[in-house]
């Protein structure tokens, strides 16, 4: 039993003819997005050194294939917001989710960035990244460490992985 | 050249009775409470003047600011100025009271430019107006915000959490 136990993976020993893939476009899509997340810098507090120490040797984030952090927003797909969002920074925050190119996910790191945690009745604290952009996986702790990121950046290929291309339909949702 | 940290030695009472002998006429409860420190009071209405003259004070100038305390005691306000002297090795702690209905001082930054960004701060977090500021904007809250959240009276309101 492993963490990465119910990942998808394309099985390339199964090819009949060389340099013909044959596959669902979600599967190697959501195979290939879920394999290169770019996180987005966004550190905010104390989360920011477990976050920063995760990209070091010791942790080694390179093992998930998503070591590359970008200090832009345009070249990320994966905001990991480490530390207490305040008043201030949420409108900031919104506009660099927004300049983030599509599709884009969110991770709340932390207790702060999840409801406030310890700063939850601060005159100056918003009591949730969640009220500010849309949040895909938390991840509780204060502050998690690397291993605890680490789950959940593979929970969050877990759900890349279920993504598709195709809009839902109505007869889709009702299961027939 | 520059000066030599702690230069000129005098005793920690020899320092404040030099300094209380000095502003004689301005600085009240001249007292050593710490191994290293001067405290006094002062009138709102001389700080400027006292201000410019231990800046430039012969041999044991308090040259340096090092920060600027805001504190709410209920009755009055009070802005408090930690004052560094290079030559002495010391410290000075200047106590200004300021009432409430009308919480304005002049602000010192031109003779320690260090003042400007804790003036800001003081008049974002606890509203005490720094008079001839350069910039009195606010440096931590955004804005738009409404209140002084350090002050004891502060009422939160509805409209500094637009996200909700």
């Amino acid at each position: 039993m492993g963490l990465t136990d119910g990942l998808k993976y394309p099985k390339l020993e199964n090819f009949e003819h060389p340099n013909i893939i044959t596959t669902s476009a979600d599967l190697v899509f959501n195979w290939a997005r879920s394999h290169s997340v770019f996180p987005f810098t966004y550190g905010l507090a104390c989360c920011a050194i477990e976050m920063l120490s995760s990209g070091f040797a010791r942790f080694d984030i390179a093992r998930y294939g998503m070591e590359v952090f970008r200090p832009t927003p345009r070249q990320c797909d994966l905001m990991i917001v480490a530390g207490t969002v305040n008043e201030k920074m949420a409108p900031v925050l919104k506009r660099l989710y927004e300049q983030m190119a599509e599709p884009k996910w969110v991770i709340s790191m932390g207790a702060c960035a999840t409801s406030g945690g310890p700063f939850y009745d601060g005159y100056n604290v918003v009591n949730g990244v969640d009220k500010v952009v849309p949040v895909d996986v938390y991840i509780p702790g204060c502050p998690p460490r690397p291993e605890a990121l680490f789950q959940g950046l593979l929970e969050l290929q877990k759900k890349i992985q279920k993504m598709s291309f195709v809009a839902p339909t109505a007869a889709a949702a009702s299961g027939k | 050249m520059g000066i030599e940290i702690g230069s000129v030695k005098l005793s920690m009472d020899e320092l404040a009775t030099r300094v209380a002998q000095e502003f004689a006429g301005e600085l009240t409860n001249v007292s050593v409470q710490e191994p290293d420190t001067i405290v006094a009071r002062l009138e709102r209405s001389e700080l400027r003047q006292v201000a410019r003259r231990l800046h430039d004070l012969a041999e044991i100038a308090y040259d340096s600011l090092n920060w600027i305390a805001a504190v709410d005691y209920r009755t009055h306000l009070e802005s408090v100025y930690h004052l560094y002297s290079y030559a002495t090795n010391t410290y000075l702690e200047l106590h200004v009271e300021v009432p409430r209905a009308k919480a304005a001082v002049e602000t010192v930054c031109d003779i320690w430019p260090a003042a400007d960004w804790h003036e800001r701060e003081a008049w974002d977090l606890m509203g005490i107006r720094y008079e001839g500021h350069p910039d009195l904007r606010r440096i931590l809250l955004k804005d738009d915000w409404i209140g002084h959240p350090l002050r004891k009276d502060y009422v939160d309101l509805a409209e500094n959490h637009p996200h909700v």
